[in-house]
């Protein structure tokens, strides 16, 4: 019990650092009244600007110190509350904008998550249990390929070969589509930031089973008669899944980043989208909101990790 | 998967192990070949401006009945142009000026000031190994291209600042390194010895640990490079990278914006690929040669 607490407190101490550190940052280095004004924040000689720049003040309650400040934005944030958007009216709220946003790129992950696992146990599967051959050389020849490419540059290549010249796939994300069409098109965005992400996974998994087919209780099972791949999947496997799980996890942060790059590409309205074009507008609400968002989901899926490594192995929990 | 059934048994298995003792021991001529592109690439971004290729910024419009531009590859523009009739191979190559510096300077600051942190951490433990470890779990609890997404809205994009900004997202990962390579050494016989013949802290450290800790850092500095280029390219292909100036990024965002430029011109987009593709292909492989060959932990990084 203790352990967890630890965990816990460790978890929140993280997201108060990281969101003070934002929002410090954004404050200091930023000039909020200018993001929200525009040029009229820096015409105090005009009374009209100035009735502006007075109702700003009052509205964002910046006249208060920093400290006031991310106060109050933390106690609406915890709330679900996550403030006004700096540009245009400031319309919709930005919790409703995330609110909208938020499944598409959640989809997203998770589907190119599920896709990296399901392309990595396989593949590490096969080539571990035939490690040195030539079809093993080749598939680690074509992890250091998917590796070294850059997700915008496998997005562009499978996008001009499935979608364009074969015409397998669709092009774009239509947002009013029935949910198995969008389903559909998210597809490809999904494994363009799977491919590198399972290549990622087969060879760590793969060395991992490797270590594994050496040990004697391995050796005992072959020798009891059972089957080569009763043993690869029923005895080598689940000892092999340790480090595994923890770079699932951690990559995570990997398919959130590379989700960015794609949703733009794709044209997908998700957060990553929202995140550049947020930053490109200097609208800060919404790229700490953002930020905020990815920071929580990254701590709790690391929390799931945890306790996952507690399910495979209960010695870690003592 | 049927026929020969000696797969899972311990024979197989080190065999393995022996074959990799072997590669091991060699660099191979992989590594020098991949080694022999990056120099390349270097030499042809730094002599770019004194090449006799053509003007990047210069529109070379086609009066022959060509059409409209952009026009496909041919032996005057041996990557074509875009759609503005620029020459996408000079234009690569001066891309290549504005990536390899990032990707340099970025790594280079990640090692100064990670690599800095990370040795006095593990060197003097306590709290101030404490608030160092806690500071890198918080650079590493982003996805590294938010941080730098983040990082650039605050800023002017020149040169400098997305270099520096690569280099704070570097910081993290080489600290660690540094941090667990110094935590090898720091109790080894050679550094107890030298202190108790009188050494001080500074002097260990420099002449003791650093040069252990030296060498995993230059395997690290190449694959790190790397993942500096890339994250620069992607930066500039959302639009957030340097402002004014030609980088890998930008000329792939260039050919593959709107609907129909990758379905009509391809090659606007691909020629920048490859360059790039070779280039990180080249820094991942070497960088990972030469980790297997100084024999760095895996688990260390």
């Amino acid at each position: 019990m203790r352990f967890w607490l630890q965990r816990v407190a460790m978890a929140v101490l993280l997201l108060l650092s990281v969101s003070a550190l934002t929002f410090g940052a954004m404050n200091i280095l930023g000039d909020p009244l200018f993001n929200i004004l525009g040029p009229v924040a820096g015409d105090v000689n005009n009374p009209d600007s100035v009735k502006l720049i007075e109702k700003a003040k009052a509205e964002f309650d910046l006249d208060e110190p920093l400290v006031v400040r991310y106060g109050l934005w933390l106690s609406d944030f915890v709330r679900g509350d996550m403030g006004v958007q700096f540009s245009s009216d400031g319309q919709p709220p930005v919790s409703d904008l995330i609110k909208e946003r938020l499944p598409r790129t959640a989809t997203l992950v998770l589907l190119a998550q599920l896709m990296a696992i399901s392309i990595a146990i396989p593949w590490a599967l096969v080539t571990a249990s035939r490690a040195g051959r030539l079809s093993d050389r080749i598939s680690t020849m074509n992890t250091f390929f998917l590796v070294a490419m850059p997700n915008f540059a496998l997005a562009i290549i499978l996008k001009f070969v499935l979608s364009i010249k074969l015409g397998w796939m669709p092009l774009t994300y239509v947002a009013n589509d029935p949910l198995s069409s969008r389903l559909w098109q998210m597809v490809l965005p999904a494994l363009t930031i799977a491919l590198p992400v399972a290549a990622v996974f087969q060879r760590l998994l793969r060395t991992d089973l490797i270590t594994t087919l050496q040990q004697d209780f391995i050796l005992m099972a072959r020798a009891k008669g059972l089957s080569r791949r009763r043993v690869l999947f029923r005895h080598a496997l689940r000892p092999s899944l340790f480090s595994f799980i923890t770079v699932v996890g951690l990559n995570t942060g990997a398919l959130i980043g590379g989700s960015i790059v794609v949703e733009t590409i794709f044209r997908i309205p998700g957060i990553g989208s929202s995140l550049v074009e947020s930053v490109l507008r200097e609208d800060f609400p919404v790229v700490l909101a953002i930020v905020m968002i990815v920071a929580v989901a990254f701590v709790l899926i690391n929390l799931l990790v945890d306790i996952l490594y507690s399910i495979i192995d209960p010695r870690v929990r003592r | 998967m049927s026929g020969t059934d000696n797969l899972v048994t311990t024979d197989d298995a080190t065999d393995v192990v022996v074959a990799d003792e072997a590669v091991k021991r060699r660099l191979g001529w992989g590594f020098w070949l991949c080694i022999g592109w990056i120099v390349l690439m270097i030499i042809l971004a730094f002599l770019a401006p004194y090449l006799s290729i053509k003007d990047p910024n210069a529109n070379f419009i086609d009066m022959s009945g060509k059409g409209r531009p952009p026009y496909g590859p041919s032996m005057d523009h041996w990557f074509g142009t875009d759609k503005d009739a620029r020459d996408i191979f000079s234009r690569t190559l001066y891309g290549a000026r504005i990536s390899l510096t990032v990707g340099f300077v970025a790594i280079a600051f990640g090692l100064l000031v990670g690599g800095t942190l990370g040795i006095l951490a593990g060197y003097f433990r306590g709290w101030f190994d404490r608030i160092i470890s806690f500071v890198f779990v918080i650079l590493l609890s982003f996805p590294s291209l938010v941080l730098a997404i983040m990082l650039t809205s605050l800023i002017e994009r020149s040169l400098l600042t997305i270099s520096l900004v690569l280099g704070v997202l570097s910081i993290a990962p080489v600290g660690r390194l540094a941090r667990a390579s110094t935590l090898q050494y720091a109790d080894r016989e050679f550094v107890t010895a030298a202190r108790q013949i009188g050494a001080t802290n500074r002097r260990i450290i420099l002449r003791e640990l650093l040069p252990n800790v030296v060498i995993p850092m230059g395997a690290l500095a190449l694959l790190g490079m790397a993942v500096a280029i890339v994250a620069e390219g992607g930066l500039a292909f959302l639009g957030l990278s340097v402002e004014k100036g030609i980088t890998w990024g930008s000329l792939i965002q260039l050919g593959s914006e709107g609907s129909t430029t990758l379905q009509k011109s391809p090659w606007i987009a691909f020629f920048p690929i490859f360059v790039l593709f070779f280039t990180v292909l080249a820094l991942n492989f070497a960088g990972d040669r030469l980790r297997t060959y100084l024999d760095v932990k895996e688990s260390a990084l």
